[in-house]
């Protein structure tokens, strides 16, 4: 009995001072490992190449040796667990080696064993964001939702849990915002009278979608234009809505989904102040991205008498000649530029100018110009099932210049690898590009635009096999 | 009678049992272990291909320098200067036609500095207008030239391996080199074509590489190829070959090359041709300790992929860096006079390397900076070879020779890793 009791007061006082202690040497540990970590970063970045060379590895050993024994020591529930293990991702994410996989799931299960057992969600969140800066967009998905539905769980309000989602989309956090507005969505969707639901999926629809300034994720905007579809039908989208929805898809290149929601647009709103971009918008579409001239003159036949100088019905006229020029039919193209030379009355020089180099091409039985014959062949003919827009894309630095501004356009090439090898690409650009004529061996270049409408751009990429791909964008100067 | 007949063809048995175990291992071979790790051998003992690319090309010539005959032998300076560093292999793209002057390299390099050589073969990637891969006659000439070199070097002590192309798989995509056949001509579908080309030029490498064992039973055959783009077509048209040599920039290391190989295309892997230049094009000046952090990384994870380490691939027998000695007439190559320039500009990109990719047109790949070792214009022996005697160099020496070779950090850098490896291996594993 008394040798029982002795064990057991040894037992009582001796072994909390021994978990102290061991909790204290792995924070310990860990401070230490990271400091490592930092200091060989710092040293990196300070091109401190002396002591990372003569330290280096001792350095390397200290993160995961220490960091390693905390991952493995620490409690499931110990935020500790959680840190180290991220402290190991990023270490072997930052040398690129090996083990970053294996680093990436032991940290995940670790996170997944956590947030069963610990109602402290920071190091979720924290462990998330470091995924997101690291690239590992799915993966911090992940981590956001768990982070989200512990957020959603404790006793927050809906009102309280909209504005912790703004104030992550004011702060650029837009996986963690996203993941935040689903759970708030899904809480009051149940809730909440349809209008006021579906006023709020507007806002929340308006604020990803596609904006020349601030925070934009066209994708997400599209998935909650689809919920309030599914709300109350396509009744409750006003001619704003439609525009914005449309819009948002065009910009994602979502070119066919666009010409949709514009052609709803027209059809419920004949007199829209949108009508005119629109109708050519869609004859732009028809045509280019899905080879149907017919379907694509039809549009732009609607807009070439109109009486008014409008821009759109210049542009169509330019349209509409080029369609005949790239036919053969050289009367009735120059019948077309010369009707829009004669109502531009001078104006609208951006259209103009365009139509006189036409016109002289036609008068002299000259070639059209080569980057925009190859433009008309390949997106008219389409001759190969390669050219499907995929391989090559335009962006601009903003969509809705105003006349004067400047907007930066730039091509991005999706081509296979090709090793130490530089593929000689030629860029032949076509179409509304402003005063510039970008040459051949330019990626990108800045347009300016003195008149408003909506100007086309035009790429075919050619690389040494040949035409490789084509693309378009739409910039509309207001 | 009918015993001794017995006896006899007991014996006979024996004796041809007894003949097929004495028959050496190939001098060189690969083993592949039970966990699918894959080892190089040589004489039976591990080998790690600790190599370096080799084109001693001096300043003021190009590529149609013939180095093999230079009488400064430039080898000899390079391979003491390689062997106290640990290099124990070179690897030589194409051999030039004067087979004593190459059995002369080789041997020099084995006997005085234990220096392996790697044979390669072009196979023709670079004939104008371009590699005909799709015509029969032009895959006869190829596979002669091959097999004839083959046949003059497997008897060299020093030869380690033969690699058959280099990036010529890039030909296949059609960006580069490109090349097609009448039939291939036929395929509207472009990525059909792009399977034909590779099916009828990996099933040429495997052609070669079948033939190659026939004559050569002591040295492997490796597969030279660009990333891994296009091994899944190699593994059906190309068996036969014994590992692959793959050109890998990647920058700070190679990512999940080992294990992607593993799952696409299971064979060995050297890293053929992998490094890093020396010249900041964003800061416009020379960067050794940038090419030492690439170079020490990029071993650290050659290292970790070797077989016994069970937490890599195991799939890595070593490699190759590009390269040993800069190369200045690789930037403009149509002007004589820039040949004797070192050449700041840059012709192609790489994000990876991301030290200087801010620079303009992010075009940060210096050509003439790979250089494992400096060329100098001051003279190794006295004398500088593109000056025909008659002239001066910098420092004033007057003649033909060598220019002298200074190494530059990654020399030494490497040289400490090769004594040390240290490896991010995690510690304290259950």
């Amino acid at each position: 009995m008394r040798r029982f009791l002795i064990i057991f007061l040894a037992v009582v006082c001796f072994f909390p001072s021994v978990y102290a202690k061991d909790i204290k040497e792995l924070e310990e540990d860990y401070r230490a490992a990271l400091s490592r970590y930092q200091k060989l970063k710092y040293l990196e970045e300070a091109n401190s190449w002396d002591e990372y060379f003569s330290k280096g590895n001792d350095y390397r050993n200290e993160i995961t040796g220490k960091a390693g024994k905390v991952s493995l020591s620490a409690a499931k529930d110990d935020p500790l667990r959680v840190y180290s293990r991220l402290l190991l991702y990023c270490f072997h994410k930052d040398q690129q080696d090996t083990f970053t996989e294996d680093a990436l799931s032991d940290l995940m299960s670790s996170v997944l064993d956590y947030a069963k057992l610990s109602k402290n969600i920071i190091p979720i969140k924290e462990a998330a964001d470091k995924l997101l800066v690291y690239g590992e967009k799915s993966k911090a998905k992940e981590l956001y939702k768990i982070y989200a539905k512990g957020l959603a769980l404790s006793d927050i309000k809906n009102e309280a849990l909209k504005e912790v989602a703004d104030g992550f989309y004011k702060n650029n956090n837009l996986e963690l915002a996203e993941n935040i507005y689903d759970i708030y969505i899904e809480k009051i969707s149940n809730k909440m009278p349809k209008e006021k639901f579906i006023i709020e999926l507007k806002s929340i629809a308006a604020a990803f979608a596609y904006k020349d300034s601030g925070s934009n994720d066209l994708a997400y905007a599209e998935s909650i234009f689809k919920m309030i579809e599914n709300a109350g039908g396509t009744d409750v989208f006003d001619q704003e809505l439609i525009y914005l929805r449309g819009f948002n898809l065009e910009k994602d290149k979502e070119y066919l989904r666009a010409k949709d929601v514009y052609l709803l647009l027209l059809q419920k709103y004949p007199e829209s102040k949108y009508a005119d971009e629109l109708t050519y918008k869609a004859g732009i579409i028809f045509t280019y991205a899905l080879s149907d001239l017919k379907a694509g003159r039809e549009y732009f036949d609607k807009l070439v008498d109109k009486e008014s100088i409008i821009p759109y019905s210049l542009a169509s006229l330019y349209q509409l000649g080029l369609f005949k020029q790239w036919e053969g039919d050289l009367t009735t193209a120059k019948g077309y530029y010369k009707k829009l030379i004669e109502k531009s009355e001078g104006n609208l020089t951006d259209t103009l100018a365009m139509a006189k180099d036409r016109l002289k091409e036609s008068e002299e039985g000259a070639a059209m110009e080569h980057n925009l014959k190859v433009f008309m062949d390949v997106s008219l003919k389409k001759a190969s099932a390669d050219f499907d827009m995929s391989k090559v894309d335009l962006r601009s630095s903003i969509y809705n210049p105003k006349p004067g501004e400047e907007a930066s356009i730039k091509s991005s090439v999706y081509l296979a690898s090709s090793g130490c090898f530089n593929v000689e690409l030629q860029y032949l650009w076509s179409g509304n590009l402003g005063d510039i004529k970008p040459d051949t061996k330019q990626p990108e270049f800045k347009a300016l635009y003195k008149n408003q409408g909506t100007k086309m751009i035009g790429l075919v990429l050619v690389s040494p096999s040949g035409i490789t791909d084509y693309t378009f964008d739409l910039i509309d100067v207001r | 009678m009918k015993k001794f007949y017995f006896s006899a063809l007991l014996f006979l048995l024996l004796a041809l049992a007894l003949g097929m175990s004495s028959r050496p291992s190939p001098k060189v071979h690969i083993k592949k272990f039970k966990n699918g790790h894959y080892q190089l051998r040589v004489n039976n003992k591990p080998y790690i291909i600790k190599g370096v690319c080799y084109n001693p090309i001096p300043l003021g010539q190009n590529h149609e320098y013939d180095w093999w005959s230079d009488p400064n032998k430039p080898w000899e300076i390079d391979g003491r200067l390689m062997k106290e560093m640990g290099v124990n292999t070179i690897r030589l793209y194409q051999v030039h036609d004067n087979s004593d002057e190459v059995k002369k390299v080789i041997h020099d390099l084995y006997e005085k500095y234990g220096i392996r050589t790697i044979l390669g073969s072009w196979l023709g990637f670079w004939e104008y207008p371009c590699p005909f891969y799709g015509d029969k006659n032009f895959q006869e000439r190829i596979r002669k030239e091959v097999l004839d070199m083959v046949r003059l070097y497997k008897n060299e002590p020093g030869i380690l391996m033969w690699v058959l192309g280099n990036e010529n798989n890039y030909s296949c995509l059609g960006h580069v080199n490109p090349w097609s056949s009448e039939e291939i001509d036929q395929e509207p579908d472009p990525q059909k074509q792009k399977a034909m080309r590779a099916k009828v030029y990996y099933t040429f490498v495997n052609d070669i590489a079948r033939e190659i064992h026939q004559i050569d039973y002591d040295h492997p055959v490796a597969l030279g190829n660009g990333e891994l783009v296009g091994l899944e077509f190699a593994k059906e048209y190309a068996p036969d070959v014994d590992l692959v040599a793959c050109i890998i920039y990647r920058g700070k290391t190679f990512g999940n090359l080992f294990k992607s190989l593993k799952a696409t295309f299971d064979k060995p892997i050297f890293i053929s041709e992998f490094g890093a230049d020396c010249y900041d094009a964003y800061l416009k000046k020379e960067d050794q300790n940038m090419q030492a952090f690439f170079l020490e990384s990029q071993w650290r994870q050659i290292y970790e992929n070797l077989a016994g380490n069970k937490e890599g691939a195991g799939n890595c027998i070593g490699g190759a860096m590009f390269e040993w000695a800069d190369e200045w007439w690789k930037h403009n190559q149509d002007n004589p006079d820039a040949w004797a320039l070192h050449d700041t500009e840059s012709n192609w990109s790489n994000g990876s390397y991301y030290f200087d990719i801010k620079v303009d047109g992010n075009k940060n790949m210096n050509e003439e900076w790979f250089g494992i070792v400096a060329l100098s214009q001051d003279l190794e022996q006295g004398i500088n070879p593109r000056t025909n005697g008659d002239a001066k160099s910098d420092n004033g020496s007057v003649g033909v020779g060598v220019n002298k070779r200074v190494p530059r950090k990654a020399y030494y850098v490497i040289r400490e890793f090769w004594k040390k490896p240290n490896l991010n291996i995690k510690r304290n594993k259950k």
